[in-house]
C-alpha cells in the first residue's frame, strides 16, 4: 500500500481540514473514554476481595483476590478457611491466567461456516438467545423434549441441567463427572452401604492408608492432600497398588506393582485371607453387615496363590498387605478413589473396596471411612416434575427393565450417542453442551463427531474455546468462577480429630466480568422464556438463587461478605456407627438382576501382541483438559511425556527424551507427538501419560498440539455392565518414531 | 489554519480511526461511511486501495457479514486462532489486563479522563484512539506524544504486523496502515511501503 503523503505533509496542508470534517459525520457519539468529573484517581494499591471459590478443579478451595484498579493481581487461600486455609495449588494460583486468557470467549458467536470447521461471527445476545430459543423450541415441538440432549459439567451447569431435565423434561443428560469418572464408585457404594462415599476417609487419624490406583500428590486437592500428608506425618502406613511408581507409590511402605485390570482379584484374595484366617472384625460383621455367608462362599476360590498369578505379584506381598490391614483394623482408610471408570469391570472393584472396609470394621471409626457432619443448606433450582419413563433411554421397554440397573443420575453417554446417531428408538436433534468438552472427556471422538453431525442444532456455553466448541452453531461466553456468584461450599474442619466446626461459604465475584460474558441463570432463563417455560423460572438472578439458598441456613450474601466470605459455626462429632447402618456384603438385588451379588473379578482383555496398555492419570498442575491453555501451567508442565519401562525401551532403541507418536490397536494414530520418559517405575505391559494435553482446537493458542491427547487413542469402549459407565483403560498402543511403528513387547 | 483548527482536525481523524476499529454494525457501517472512507484515503493518495476495498464490498453476497467474520477472526476468537487481539497488554504482558493495561488507565486518569461503564478494557485500540482524539481536542500535544511513545507505539507496531500478515479482507489492512500513518513518529523516517 502507498500513501502518497507523509503524516507531517498531510497535516501541514489545507487538505487535512477538507478531508477531516466529513469524518465526524460517520462517527458514533459514544466514546469509551470521557472527561472525568472527579480529580485524577491514580492507583490506590491492592484491595483484598473476599468470597472467591476456586473452580480450577472441582475441589473448590476458598479464595481471596488481591485486586488493583479492578484487575485481579493475585489469588490466595482465604485465611478464614478451615478447609484449604491460606493454601491453594498451582492451578488455583493460575486462575488469574484463565481469567485474562486472551483466547477466552468474549461475545456470543454464530458459526456461519460448518460444524467442525467453523467461521465465527460475533452476534448480539438477543440474536444468539433468539436463535438458540427458536431452534431448541423447534426440536422440542417437533420431536418432544427428549429430542434434546445435554452434556453439562461444573458448578455453572447445574442450573441449566435442572432446567432441561425438570422443566423441559428430557432424560438425555449425561455428565462426564459420572459416566466417565466417579459415578461407578458412587453407585457401587450405594449398593453396599446405601450412600455415595465421596473421598471421606479419615486420613489424618488412620493407621493404614490403602490406595488402589490413587495417586495423591499428582492428583492435588488441597484439603485432601493436607489430610493425606497429616496421616503420613502421624505415622500411618501406606499401601499403594499401581502398575506405576506414582507419587504415592514413592511414599508407600508397600508398593504393589499390580497388573492392570486385576485389582478386584487382589482385593478378593485379601478378603478371603481375612475370612479364612478369622482376621476380620467379627463383631462389626455380625452387627452391621448382611450376606456374610454368601459373600464368603463367593470369594472362597481367591487364594493368595491364585490372585498372585492373576495379578502378577507375590502371594507373600498380598498376605503382608492383608496382615497389615488386619493388625491395624478398624483404624484403616480404604480409599474409595475418584476417577474409577477404568476397565469396564469397575463396579465390582468399588464393591470390593466397600466390602473390605466393612470386613475391617472401618466405617465411622477414627481413621476409617467417616462422613463428616456438615451444615445443611438447601439448594434452589427448577422444580421437579414427573416426565415419566416412556422416552427414558435408561429403560428397556420391551423387557420392562432398566438397561443398566445401577446407573448414576442421568443417562449413560452411549445410550444417548447411539440413539442420536441411529435415530432409534427416536430422533435426538438438538444438543446443548455446557462447560463440558466431550471431545476430550468421552472416548471415541469419531462417534462424538457423528452425534454432532446428526443434530439440527448445537449450542455450547463455555469460558474457553475447547475442542467441542468447534462443533457449535451458537457459542455463548460464560462468566468464569472469578466473575460470578453461584456455588455454595460447605463442610467441616479438614482434620476430624480437631475441634468440631462447620463452615458455609458462597462463591462471590472477585472482579467484574469483562466483555459480554453472562452467567448461567441469565442464559437459562432467557432460553426458558423463548421455549415456553418462562412461568417455571425459579429465580430471576444468580444472586437471588444464592441468597435464597443461604436463607435456609439463616445467612445471606451480605452476611457472608461481612464475615470475610466464610461463616463458621460449631460442628458435631462424626464418629460412631449409625444404628441402621448396613453393609451389604452380598447384595440380593444385584443377584436378582443378574449381576454378581458378591464382589466378583471379571478379567479384562489381554494385550494384543506388540501392544502396551495405555494408562492415563492426572497431572498435578492440570485439571483434565480444562487448564491446558493456561500459560503458567503450560510452562510448569509443557507436555505429557509417556512413561515406558526401561527394559522395553532398551529393546526397541528408545531413549529418554525421544519424540514419539502412537498408533492404537484399532489403527488410530495420534495427531501429535510427545517425549519419552524411560523409567523402571512402570510395568513392561503398559505405558502411562497425563491426561488433558494435545488440544486439537487452534483457538487454544497455548494448548493446541502440546503433547498427546490420550482420549484420541481411546477408541475401544468398555461398558461397565451394572452402571453403563465407560471403561477407558482397555486400549493398547505401539509407538511411532520417525515414521516407524515400534512394538512394545513386554 | 490555526493550531486549534489543526488539533480539531487531528482529533476527528483519531476518532474516525477508532470508529473503523469498532465491530462492524449496520448502525454505522453503511454507504455513507464507506463514501467518507474512500474519499479520505483518496486524499492520502491510496486510490488503488479504495478500489480494492470497494470491489470486496460490492462483490460480496453479504459485505457486512464478511467484515463481521473477518473482525471476529482477527480480533475476537478466530480460526485457526485469533490473529491480533487489539489490546496492548497482550503484546507487552502476554495477557489481558496486565500491568500495561493498568499503566494505560493510570495515564488516562492523570490527564483527567476515565473509562465509561460500558467501555472495553482501557488498552483496547479503540479506546486508545478515542483518548488520543480527546488529547488532540484539548491541544495537549505533549501528552499526545508521550502517550504515543510510551503506551501506544510499543504494542501497536506488533499488532500492525499481525494484521497486515493475517488479514484476508483489504479493509482492515488499510485501516491499520492508516492508524500507523497517523501515530508513527516522523523522526523514525516514514516509509510509505513499510508493510
Amino acid at each position: 500500500m502507498a500513501f502518497n503523503l507523509t503524516r507531517r505533509k498531510f497535516l501541514q496542508t489545507a487538505s487535512l481540514a477538507a478531508a477531516s470534517v466529513p469524518l465526524s459525520k460517520v462517527v458514533s457519539a459514544n466514546s469509551g473514554v470521557s472527561k472525568s468529573a472527579l480529580d485524577a484517581k491514580g492507583t490506590f494499591g491492592d484491595k483484598t476481595v473476599v468470597g472467591g471459590i476456586c473452580e480450577m478443579c472441582f475441589w473448590r478451595c476458598q479464595l481471596v483476590g488481591k485486586v488493583r484498579d479492578g484487575r485481579l493481581m493475585k489469588l490466595e487461600g482465604n485465611p478464614k478457611s478451615i478447609d484449604n486455609g491460606t493454601a491453594i495449588c498451582a492451578r488455583g494460583n493460575a486462575g488469574v491466567k484463565l481469567l485474562y486468557d486472551v483466547d477466552r470467549l468474549k461475545y456470543p458467536m454464530k458459526n456461519v461456516g460448518e460444524r467442525g470447521a467453523p467461521k465465527w461471527k460475533r452476534i448480539s445476545w438477543k440474536e444468539a438467545l433468539d436463535e438458540c430459543g427458536t431452534k431448541l423450541k423447534a426440536t422440542q415441538d417437533e420431536y418432544g423434549p427428549h429430542g434434546i440432549c445435554v452434556f453439562p459439567h461444573g458448578a455453572s451447569a447445574k442450573y441449566p441441567m435442572h432446567y432441561f431435565e425438570r422443566a423441559v423434561g428430557t432424560h438425555n443428560v449425561s455428565e462426564a463427572s459420572f459416566f466417565q469418572c466417579r459415578g461407578i464408585r458412587d453407585t457401587a457404594y450405594v449398593a453396599t452401604i446405601g450412600k455415595a462415599p465421596g473421598e471421606k476417609v479419615d486420613m489424618p487419624n488412620t493407621k493404614v492408608l490403602f490406595f488402589i490406583g490413587d495417586h495423591l500428590g499428582e492428583n492435588v486437592h488441597v484439603s485432601h492432600i493436607k489430610q493425606y500428608v497429616q496421616g503420613l506425618q502421624n505415622g500411618a502406613k501406606l499401601i499403594v497398588a499401581d502398575p506405576r511408581f506414582s507419587a504415592a507409590a514413592a511414599k508407600a511402605h508397600i508398593w504393589v506393582q499390580i497388573k492392570p485390570g486385576t485389582d478386584t482379584a487382589y482385593m478378593l484374595a485379601i478378603m478371603n485371607y481375612l475370612v479364612q484366617n478369622k482376621k476380620y472384625d467379627a463383631d462389626f460383621v455380625e452387627e452391621y453387615t448382611s450376606g456374610f455367608e454368601e459373600f464368603s462362599a463367593a470369594i472362597k476360590e481367591w487364594t493368595l496363590e491364585k490372585a498372585a498369578k492373576e495379578c502378577d505379584i507375590p502371594a507373600s506381598q498380598i498376605k503382608e498387605v492383608a496382615d497389615m490391614l488386619a493388625d491395624n483394623a478398624p483404624n484403616v482408610a480404604i480409599h474409595p478413589g475418584r476417577h474409577v471408570s477404568w476397565y469396564g469391570n469397575d463396579f465390582q472393584r468399588e464393591r470390593a473396596l466397600a466390602c473390605l472396609t466393612g470386613l475391617l470394621g472401618a466405617y465411622y471409626v477414627k481413621g476409617g471411612w467417616v462422613p463428616a457432619k456438615g451444615p445443611k443448606v438447601k439448594g434452589v433450582s427448577w422444580a421437579k416434575h414427573d416426565h415419566g419413563h416412556e422416552f427414558d433411554l435408561n429403560y428397556d421397554h420391551e423387557e420392562d427393565e432398566k438397561v443398566y440397573t445401577n446407573n448414576p443420575p442421568g443417562t449413560p453417554t452411549d445410550l444417548i450417542r447411539d440413539c442420536a446417531i441411529s435415530g432409534k428408538p427416536y430422533p435426538i436433534k438438538s444438543c446443548v453442551v455446557w462447560g463440558q468438552n466431550p471431545m476430550q472427556t468421552i472416548p471415541n471422538q469419531e462417534k462424538m463427531k457423528d452425534l454432532f453431525r446428526a443434530m439440527d442444532f448445537v449450542m455450547c456455553v463455555d469460558v474457553m474455546p475447547t475442542d467441542v466448541t468447534a462443533w457449535a452453531d451458537i457459542l455463548l461466553p460464560e462468566k468464569s468462577y472469578l466473575e460470578r456468584h453461584d456455588y455454595i461450599k460447605k463442610g467441616t474442619q479438614w482434620d476430624l480429630s480437631k475441634e468440631h466446626q462447620q463452615y458455609i461459604s458462597a462463591r462471590m465475584p472477585l472482579v467484574e466480568p469483562m466483555f459480554e460474558r453472562q452467567d448461567q441463570v441469565y442464559i437459562t432463563n432467557e432460553l426458558a422464556k423463548r421455549m415456553g417455560h418462562g412461568d417455571k423460572i425459579p429465580v430471576q438472578t444468580i444472586e437471588e438463587m444464592v441468597d435464597k439458598s443461604l436463607a435456609s441456613a439463616d445467612l445471606s450474601l451480605a452476611k457472608l461478605k461481612a464475615e470475610d466470605g466464610i461463616h463458621i459455626q460449631p460442628g458435631k462429632d462424626p464418629y460412631g456407627v449409625p444404628e441402621d447402618f448396613d453393609v451389604l456384603l452380598f447384595n440380593e438385588d444385584l443377584d436378582d438382576n443378574g449381576h454378581p451379588g458378591a464382589p466378583t473379578y471379571i478379567p479384562v482383555e489381554e494385550n494384543p501382541a506388540g501392544f502396551a496398555r495405555l494408562l492415563y492419570g492426572r497431572a498435578p498442575v492440570h485439571t483434565f483438559n480444562r487448564s491446558q491453555n493456561n500459560i503458567w501451567l503450560k510452562n510448569a508442565m509443557p507436555d505429557n511425556p509417556v512413561w515406558i519401562n526401561n527394559e522395553v525401551a532398551a529393546k526397541i532403541g528408545i531413549v529418554d527424551g525421544d519424540t514419539v507418536g502412537f498408533v492404537n490397536s484399532e489403527g488410530v494414530e495420534s495427531t501429535t507427538t510427545t517425549t519419552v520418559k524411560v523409567t523402571a517405575g512402570i510395568r513392561k505391559d503398559c505405558v502411562y501419560m497425563y491426561h488433558g494435553y494435545g488440544s486439537a482446537n487452534p483457538l487454544m493458542t497455548i494448548g493446541v498440539g502440546q503433547g498427546v491427547d490420550d482420549t484420541s487413542l481411546i477408541t475401544k469402549l468398555a461398558i461397565d455392565p451394572e452402571t453403563g459407565c465407560h471403561g477407558m483403560r482397555n486400549n493398547f498402543v505401539k509407538l511411532i518414531k520417525n515414521g516407524k511403528v515400534l512394538d512394545l513387547s513386554a | 489554519m490555526s493550531p486549534a483548527d489543526t488539533s480539531q482536525d487531528i482529533s476527528r481523524v483519531y476518532r474516525f480511526l477508532a470508529q473503523c476499529m469498532e465491530y462492524p454494525d449496520s448502525e454505522w457501517m453503511h454507504d455513507d461511511f464507506f463514501n467518507v472512507f474512500y474519499n479520505f484515503i483518496g486524499t492520502l493518495g491510496a486510490t488503488d486501495e479504495g478500489v480494492e476495498i470497494k470491489r470486496a464490498i460490492d462483490g460480496a453476497k453479504d459485505a457486512l457479514e464478511d467484515l463481521q467474520v473477518e473482525y471476529t477472526r482477527l480480533f475476537i476468537n478466530g480460526v485457526p486462532h485469533v490473529i491480533a487481539p487489539p489490546f496492548g497488554s497482550v503484546y507487552i504482558d502476554q495477557s489481558l489486563q496486565g500491568t500495561f493495561a493498568g499503566n494505560t488507565l493510570a495515564f488516562y486518569r492523570e490527564k483527567g479522563f476515565d473509562m465509561e461503564k460500558h467501555a472495553d478494557l482501557p488498552d483496547h485500540l479503540v479506546h486508545e484512539l478515542e483518548f488520543l482524539a480527546l488529547l488532540a481536542e484539548e491541544q495537549d500535544h505533549a501528552g499526545e506524544e508521550e502517550f504515543l511513545q510510551k503506551l501506544f507505539r510499543p504494542w501497536f507496531r506488533k499488532f500492525h504486523i499481525r494484521v497486515i500478515d493475517g488479514a484476508h479482507h483489504p479493509f482492515y489492512r488499510v485501516v491499520v496502515q492508516l492508524i500507523d500513518l497517523f501515530t508513527k513518529e516522523e523522526k523514525d523516517g516514514f516509509q510509505p511501503n513499510e508493510a
